[in-house]
């Protein structure tokens, strides 16, 4: 006979800590699940922000979160998705948005016409295609209601004040009965894989059926359980500093975020409500905390508001669940903030926890499941932020110039011969990133198709101008009916979350 | 612009047309040359074939006209495949086109339906599928496409005859441009340079030259095999079946709407209803039974009189490792073969054809093309090879040896995870490319006979009794529709009858 279990107890700080004991608290507290939170000291600044992937509000949907308490609570702007500059020489910048392409014609994907089209010499961008990059370079929002769903679904993600966001979700964790236990350090009793208990500053120590890492990248639990080394990433990943900072509120606000490549790394411009927050990954070999700071403000013109605060970098996996220890966020998978995909990996790992939580407090073999799901998604995260870095077209510059001839690993090399032959994508198992996603950044970055799918042809070029044109009148037409982002946020009707179990 | 590519496509029946007419239907004369030789001496496999739902958007995308397809090759409606005697003798279920009820709260029905048998309230499954109560009750018509109406919870494919499929195919591609040689290839010659195959030769002495060949030769893999010597993958060793007798028989009053396949001694039998007989066969293990007394068991389970002699098809289970080698591509059995427990040939040949125009070579073929394309067909192979082995592997049958074998068999590991995970919460594997569902592989795990001990714990959630007042009422809005659908064979008669139809009062006089 199976044993639920009665006892979690997670570990960690800030972001994680908080979602996951939240998550698990209110999924499970009606079937009579003691969650208890020992939170170690914050590591979150002031200027912390988190960029967030369309994907957040799945999670949010799953723990009755309505979207507009949510940004109130935390500043946040909804976004249609990230603004690439300066990544590639003298390339145009290129928003990667979050809206779904077209099927395009007759079953064949629009990114082959186009490839066609600008083989004869057409000058539009691919991205000029996208709905949800037109509302992005336009400024403009959508309503809640699903727009021009046989077109394409824009789709947006979000930017939130990362300590505002955790506040709000302690909130609510400590409202739905998470025991809330602060403590400086924790001291880990095991016996071979599994914890027995974990020791607070008070000399309380605890014991549970369930040990949840959300320690981040220190993984102080799993980090001490046999299998539970960390494979690092660090000869694949250029930077391995980031700086955060803060700078004012701008006007009028951008709808998506802005992500500038320069010398030694790349700055992120990530617009708040009441403030911008930036980011910026660099090179520690490159450019001191003291050069970077002034960098920063001399490449955003921005004046900066409050302290600038630097961490290293330390991107790569551990298994992510051993024993009765489950690793959520950063303690399982670290990567960079590219690509709004911190707080996605938070979220991803939390969700599988609630949806694979475990049947039989004796028999835990959601371990294997949640282990080889989150790996898959920690290496396919990679390779897409990877992908920025190798395709970049910044010549003569020792940091670019060595991103690019970096190693690529198996799975992204055939991505890009794939898709460098026939501007087709590869995707594989547990992708958080789709084909339409690929495309953009592929494309956007220059990494431009040599041929294309020869059905194309059944088109005449006549009808394909036209297909195309009406594409872009339609897109055209939308946009300009849409309020400003600005105007959204001030019209806001309340939406209802629709929650799990009402 | 480059000249068209000359495609030489060796082999007709079904593989072979399914190819031609989809590349002269979608790529325009000016990107390929469809030339296809076949030979009437050759006898084509099929005596009534079972489809997946998914060959339908084959027949789209291409623009064939299903009424029309239908009343040609005497084709009928197919809602599910019914398994007897699999997981032990007496058991009956069906493997439907459609899911199990719906999920509540977001959580998958199942889980549900676990947690009120385990709380005491034993509902049967399947009368939550759709497609398995109009199964069982032989009716048939259309789903709708309102995502709300309990009627578009399903979907449906065909039963029809595939040499006479084949023969549509070939008027359309004619029509298109294919042309078509008969004769027989007695030569394959390889460029002695680049080791591509650079022509065939046909038994009239004709030489034919190309630039891409279709091996669409069947079993004989004249080109793939013989020619270049792509290695063959066995899986003989969890797939032991390497025979089958086929027979056509009488059309009997037992018009289903699905294909019936009966597990028997060594082996399992087929039964496809058509619209003017009926398709059987025993696919079976020569290790475990002489080729005779499988033929014996076939004609002595039949329900109508046999219209011919058996005939013994020979095979393998397995594939190529590279369908596509150099500049020749095997599409059909010619690539591999898996039993069609699971109606999953036709399948493959589309699976192959489209994955063939999507990255269909100019002059000079991309290697990543190439290797794109291996990827997904094996994808599809591998995945369908452990759905086949789920049917042998979890049975509790003690009366024949096959069973015991088959029980007792390792596995691939990729498959026990999947059965291991579902028996301990009855998890469902889902992946991104190809078959199975996750409803599908819910009720071939369920159908084999297998419990999960747990199921997911947020189904807790919800009030025990709102469960069980929605259960029922999913189940009576089901069978109240199910009951103002037509019969099989009148939507049948009215949509697409065939010239050649035995009507169904005429038939079932079993000799």
């Amino acid at each position: 006979m199976s044993r639920p279990l009665k006892s979690v107890v997670v570990v960690g700080r800030d972001a994680a800590a908080w979602i996951a004991a939240y998550g698990l608290r209110f999924a499970f507290a009606r079937t009579g699940l003691e969650v208890t939170l020992v939170e170690l000291p914050s590591l979150l600044s002031p200027v912390d922000a988190f960029a967030a992937l369309p994907t957040l509000s799945g999670l949010h949907r799953l723990l009755n979160i309505p979207e507009d308490q949510l940004l109130k609570a935390s500043g946040g702007l909804p976004t249609m998705g990230q603004r690439y500059a300066n990544w590639s020489g003298g390339k145009a910048p290129f928003i990667h948005a979050y809206d779904t392409q077209p099927v395009g014609v007759n079953n064949v994907d629009l990114v082959q016409y186009w490839v066609k089209a600008r083989g004869e010499g057409m000058g539009v961008e691919f991205d000029d295609f996208s709905l949800g990059a037109a509302m992005a370079k336009a400024g403009r929002m959508a309503p809640d209601v699903d727009l021009a769903a046989e077109f394409s679904r824009p789709a947006h993600g979000y930017q939130l004040d990362a300590g505002r966001y955790v506040d709000f979700i302690r909130a609510r964790a400590l409202r739905a009965g998470v025991v809330h236990c602060p403590s400086s350090q924790v001291r880990v009793t095991a016996l071979g894989d599994r914890i027995t208990s974990v020791t607070l500053d008070d000399g309380t120590a605890l014991q549970a059926d369930l040990f949840v890492d959300a320690s981040g990248s220190d993984a102080l639990l799993l980090g001490q359980l046999p299998g539970g080394d960390f494979e690092s990433w660090a000869d694949l990943y250029p930077c391995d500093r980031l700086m955060a900072a803060s700078g004012p509120a701008l006007s009028p606000l951008p709808a998506f975020a802005h992500i500038a490549a320069f010398r030694s790394g790349w700055i992120g411009l990530y617009p708040l409500r009441e403030r911008t927050a930036l980011v910026a990954a660099f090179d520690s070999k490159d450019l001191s905390d003291t050069d970077m700071l002034q960098r920063l403000t001399v490449l955003t013109g921005l004046k900066l508001e409050g302290e600038a605060v630097c961490a290293p970098m330390t991107p790569g996996m551990r298994r992510g669940w051993i024993g009765n220890c489950v690793g959520v966020g950063e303690a399982a998978v670290c990567v960079e903030p590219l690509d709004a995909v911190p707080l996605h990996l938070i979220q991803t790992s939390v969700s599988h926890l609630i949806t694979q939580f475990p049947v039989d407090a004796d028999d835990l073999a959601e371990a294997r499941l949640y282990s080889a799901s989150l790996a898959a998604h920690g290496r396919n995260i990679r390779d897409f932020q990877l992908a920025h870095y190798r395709l970049n077209q910044r010549r003569d510059e020792p940091f670019w110039d060595g991103a690019r001839d970096g190693p690529v690993p198996e799975g992204l090399a055939h991505k890009f011969a794939l898709f460098r032959a026939r501007g087709e994508t590869a995707i594989y198992d547990d992708e958080t990133f789709q084909a339409s996603n690929w495309t953009s950044i592929l494309l956007g970055h220059g990494l431009v198709p040599g041929d294309y799918d020869p059905r194309v042809e059944m088109l005449s070029p006549e009808e394909q101008i036209r297909q195309m044109q009406g594409m872009l009148g339609f897109i055209a037409g939308e946009v300009k009916g849409l309020p400003t982002l600005d105007e959204h946020l001030n019209a806001r009707p309340s939406s209802i979350g629709s929650a799990l179990f009402g | 612009m480059d000249k068209p590519l000359r495609v030489v496509i060796v082999g007709g029946g079904t593989s072979g047309w399914m190819t031609a007419a989809a590349l002269t239907g979608t790529l325009k004369p000016n990107i390929c040359r469809v030339r296809l030789i076949e030979s009437d001496e050759i006898g084509i496999v099929g005596v009534g074939e079972a489809t997946l739902p998914q060959m339908r958007e084959y027949n789209e995308a291409i623009g064939i006209i299903e009424p029309e397809m239908m009343a040609r090759t005497n084709g009928t409606f197919k809602l599910a495949i019914q398994f007897r005697d699999w997981g032990f003798k007496g058991s009956e279920y069906y493997h439907p086109f459609g899911k199990h009820g719906q999920p509540l709260g977001g959580i998958g029905f199942h889980h549900h339906w676990l947690r009120a048998r385990q709380a005491g309230r034993a509902y049967d499954l399947e009368d939550f599928s759709y497609a398995v109560v109009a199964s069982r009750r032989q009716k048939f018509e259309f789903p709708v496409s309102d995502l709300k109406a309990i009627n578009s919870t399903y979907s449906y494919a065909y039963h029809f005859d595939a040499s006479l499929y084949a023969k549509y195919l070939r008027g359309f591609s004619e029509q298109r441009g294919a042309v078509r040689t008969e004769g027989r290839v007695v030569d394959v010659t390889l460029d002695p340079l680049s080791g591509d195959v650079a022509s065939v030769t046909m038994d009239s002495g004709e030489v034919i030259t190309g630039d891409l060949f279709i091996d669409c030769s069947g079993f004989r893999a004249l080109l793939i095999g013989k020619a270049l010597n792509s290695p063959f993958e066995s899986w003989n060793k969890w797939l032991p079946c390497d025979r089958a007798w086929a027979v056509p028989c009488d059309r009997s009053p037992d018009f289903t709407p699905y294909t019936r396949s009966t597990a028997r001694e060594a082996g399992w039998q087929w039964r496809i209803p058509l619209q003017h007989r009926t398709g059987n066969g025993y696919v079976f293990s020569s290790g475990f039974i002489e080729e005779d007394k499988a033929r014996e068991t076939l004609m002595a389970n039949l329900d109508g009189a046999a219209q011919q002699d058996p005939r013994l098809l020979r095979f393998e289970a397995g594939r190529r490792t590279a369908s596509w080698t150099r500049n020749c591509v095997a599409i059909g059995l010619a690539s591999g073969f898996l039993e069609p427990l699971e109606s999953t040939s036709i399948y493959l040949v589309q699976a192959a054809v489209m994955a063939l125009l999507r990255f269909f070579p100019r002059q000079k073929i991309d290697p990543v093309l190439v290797a794109e394309f291996n990827r997904r067909v094996d994808n599809e192979y591998d995945r369908i090879r452990d759905f086949l082995i789920l049917h042998y592997h979890l049975n509790t049958r003690d009366d024949a040896e096959i069973w015991r074998y088959c029980r007792n068999m390792s596995v691939p590991d990729s498959l026990a995870e999947k059965i291991e995970m579902f028996r301990h919460r009855g998890h469902l594997p889902a992946y991104k490319d190809g078959l199975f569902s996750p409803a599908s592989w819910l009720s071939v795990l369920h159908g084999q006979g297998l419990v999960p001990r747990g199921y997911e714990r947020l189904a807790d959630n919800l009030e025990f009794d709102d469960l069980v007042h929605r259960m029922d009422e999913l189940h009576g809005k089901i069978d109240a529709r199910v009951d103002a659908m037509p019969s099989h064979d009148a939507f049948i008669r009215d949509y697409c009858p065939s010239p050649e139809a035995v009507p169904l009062e005429r038939a079932g006089a079993v000799a």
